[in-house]
């Protein structure tokens, strides 16, 4: 094996990207927090599965403490109690439709639908009743598989977008608008439209912010963005959020590649070291291709250190 | 400056507007005047007598239900009801109006000013209004072909009226409108066999609301049964509700279970009321959502029922159309409740998916539930708190799946023979060989 293989096994388990990602969010909603938005007072709704990462996350740096896990399997509920990290997370075994529409009009939610498969037509159910339901000032998040669905050809892959998302899919309904190379576009704006349809007679918008792309194996999407008001934008728009690089206002724009420089963990204390580097720095001690040194300058803050534990 | 005629041509309205509309709506239309009449003489509020919880108690209790009788052959077509009549200011300047002015409305099922004019132009060519109030009374007797022939002016948009008795009592207060020289296409409905059958479903269908307690329809002799919605209710089971309120329409939501034996696709899906009258009945299409915020339609969510009730002070402000048997469905009122209606759906579409697993256990939980969801009124849950649809199982989760495979009769013939018991059924079979294998490979 090589050694390049072994570390993208290793990587592939750990999912650094995803991790980036859900750093990258805490840090937009730390800077939202500053803006004034008063997240830790928010109700962070997600799909925590029996690991609870993003719930230990939201509740340890952003002081969140109401936090639903929804999980539809009936099968694992008792791993689930026995796996939850904090007292106060409370757990609805149950599609996540249900719980939406019951989500308090009181308060205001983070709901992140972090699904794992490629779009269907209740995971677009369920978005539109995230646009009918949060509270504005909620911020919203959904995750998809973007990689073709089954089949062999575009024509294929159409074929089953027009049976799951067909209300959504606007006007490019050619083959050529399902290569693989547009299928990401395809989904933002299979996903857009959603929640659209959701706002409907509603005196809010979808302010945009979010808008990932990554490959820990399979390539995935996060759309992100704020239910709100003029209010909510003008807010949005005086927080130091706009200022990153994973800030995305519009969804017409080319998402946020995560991209996670393959390097040891000697290559990463030393490039630390130089860390935020200029534009045209490379490092002297080994070669790195500059379009790695500027990919590392983008995510270290948020990169993970894995380490092996022995417990 | 020069200026462009844009009059109003009788024959558009006679010719035009009545081609988009049913008997069977025309009929209804004309009853909707009729229940206009009885809401205002009677002083009848839709949400606290029609939909709230003291329906028909107040009336029940001072004055028995009126009457509206509608009689038809392939002569005449005649509704006569003693719902107070209507009072002779309004006729001159109001009823016979193509169109209202633009202040609100002054009926509650009567919108667009267009229902009761299109109605009688439809039927036929002679026609009699003659309505009583206990103040006073008129008649006004149109022959449309001789109205349409002068068309020059709007002075010759008017009909003449003429002042009669005021109504001895209350009770004989009312309107008849009497129409002859049926149009030949309206004869050969009258006179079709059909008509009475789909006439009386469509007025039980409409009007479930204000039947019996407050009303009584009469077609031909034969009273009109209500349809009650079937909605549907258990010890087991709470409904749905969503309310809420917007620009002077008053939403309320529901989303049950349809009672057992009613559990019938034709009859599943959502009804959408305005004002009390039925607008749009069991939808399964993407109008009330499916397909949207809830699932396409399928066999299996025959048990779902929905009711989305529309009430306002002003009925311009509802989400029908002009025929009143179907949706404005860009009204944005509307669309925002679509969505919610999704919403309120979705536990329990949840709870017929699980009723209907992919993996059939001997026999889910949900199916005993819903064997004992039973009819009920739906109106005392209308100023209820918004809730989800909930189950309260009393019946502990069945831990069991049905295995079933086929064999080839010469391995269960070796089976049986065996066994020496050549008669034996397969499924004792499939039981015992199951058992067998259980016995000695996965001891306890």
């Amino acid at each position: 094996m090589q050694p390049s293989e072994s570390f993208h096994k290793v990587s592939y388990d750990l999912r650094p990207a995803k991790q980036i990602e859900r750093r990258m969010l805490i840090d937009a909603c730390q800077k939202l927090s500053l803006a004034g938005f008063p997240i830790s007072d928010y109700q962070y709704t997600g799909m925590g599965s029996i690991y609870f990462v993003d719930f230990i996350l939201f509740h340890k740096l952003l002081g969140i403490d109401k936090l639903v896990s929804v999980e539809i399997s009936t099968s694992i509920t008792k791993r689930l109690k026995f796996n939850k990290p904090f007292q106060q997370v409370e757990i609805q075994v149950c599609p996540i439709g249900d719980v939406i529409p019951q989500l308090s009009r009181d308060r205001r939610h983070i709901l992140w639908l972090d699904y794992d498969g490629v779009i269907c037509s209740e995971y677009l159910t369920d978005v539109v009743l995230a646009g009918t339901y949060l509270t504005t000032g909620s911020i919203l998040l959904i995750t998809v598989d973007v990689e073709p669905p089954g089949g062999e050809s575009p024509a294929d892959w159409r074929d089953y977008f027009i049976t799951e998302a067909g209300d959504y899919l606007g006007t490019g309904k050619g083959a050529k608008d399902f290569t693989r190379t547009n299928l990401t576009e395809k989904n933002i704006s299979i996903l857009n439209r959603a929640i659209m349809r959701g706002l409907v007679g509603r005196e809010a918008e979808f302010i945009p912010l979010f808008n990932f792309a990554y490959a820990d194996g399979h390539r995935m999407l996060t759309l992100g963005g704020m239910i709100g008001t003029e209010q909510e934008r003008r807010q949005v728009h005086s927080s130091s959020l706009v200022k990153t690089p994973f800030y995305r206002p519009s969804f017409g724009t080319a998402p946020y590649e995560i991209h996670v420089p393959r390097l040891t963990r000697k290559e990463r204390l030393y490039l630390d070291g130089y860390m935020p580097c200029n534009e045209k720095w490379k490092p002297k001690d080994f070669e790195l291709p500059p379009d790695a040194v500027l990919a590392y300058r983008e995510i270290y803050r948020f990169f993970p250190a894995y380490a092996e534990l022995l417990l | 400056m020069a200026k462009v005629h844009a009059y109003p041509r009788k024959q558009f309205f006679l010719e035009m507007f009545t081609r988009d509309i049913s008997l069977e709506d025309c009929v209804l239309d004309l009853i909707d005047n009729s229940m206009d009449s009885l809401l205002r003489n009677r002083n009848i509020d839709i949400e606290g007598q029609v939909l709230g919880s003291s329906n028909g108690k107040q009336q029940a209790k001072s004055i028995s239900p009126a009457q509206i009788t509608v009689k038809y052959s392939q002569d005449q077509f005649e509704i006569t009801d003693n719902c107070g009549g209507i009072p002779r200011k309004e006729a001159e300047q109001d009823v016979f109006c193509f169109g209202h002015s633009t202040a609100e409305p002054k009926g509650k099922l009567g919108v667009y000013g267009i229902g009761l004019k299109r109605a009688i132009f439809k039927i036929g060519n002679k026609i009699d209004v003659i309505s009583r109030t206990t103040e006073g009374s008129f008649t006004v007797s149109i022959d449309v072909h001789k109205w349409s022939e002068k068309d020059d002016s709007l002075d010759d948009w008017t009909f003449p009226i003429t002042k009669t008795e005021p109504a001895v009592s209350q009770h004989k207060a009312g309107t008849s409108i009497t129409i002859s020289e049926l149009r030949p296409e309206v004869k050969i409905r009258m006179t079709n066999g059909t008509l009475e059958t789909t006439l009386s479903n469509a007025v039980g269908q409409t009007y479930p609301a204000f039947l019996d307690s407050l009303v009584r329809v009469k077609i031909n002799k034969a009273d009109v049964e209500k349809t009650d919605l079937p909605f549907g209710g258990s010890d087991d089971i709470e409904p749905g509700i969503d309310t809420f309120e917007e620009n002077g329409v008053k939403v309320t939501l529901l989303a049950t279970l349809a009672p057992k034996d009613k559990r019938i696709q034709e009859i599943a899906g959502w009804y959408v009321l305005c004002n009390g009258r039925v607008v749009v009945l069991h939808d399964k299409t993407d109008l009330t959502g499916w397909g949207i915020g809830m699932p396409a339609f399928h066999s299996k969510y025959r048990g779902f029922v929905g009711i989305a009730l529309f009430t306002s002070a002003n009925p311009m402000l509802l989400p029908w159309n002009t025929s009143k048997r179907g949706l404005n469905k860009e009204a944005v009122i509307y669309q925002k409740a679509r969505n919610r209606m999704a919403g309120i759906s979705r536990p329990v579409i949840s709870f017929l998916n699980e009723m209907y697993p992919s993996e059939l256990p001997e026999r889910p939980v949900e199916r005993e539930i819903a064997e004992r969801v039973v009819q009920k009124d739906f109106r005392p849950l209308i100023n209820a708190e918004s809730k989800k649809f909930e189950v309260v199982r009393t019946t502990p989760k069945i831990k069991k799946l049905k295995v079933q495979y086929d064999a080839d009769l010469t391995d269960i013939e070796r089976i049986r023979k065996k066994l020496r018991r050549p008669g034996m059924p397969a499924s004792s079979i499939g039981r015992l060989t199951f058992e067998h294998y259980l016995k000695t490979e996965c001891p306890e």
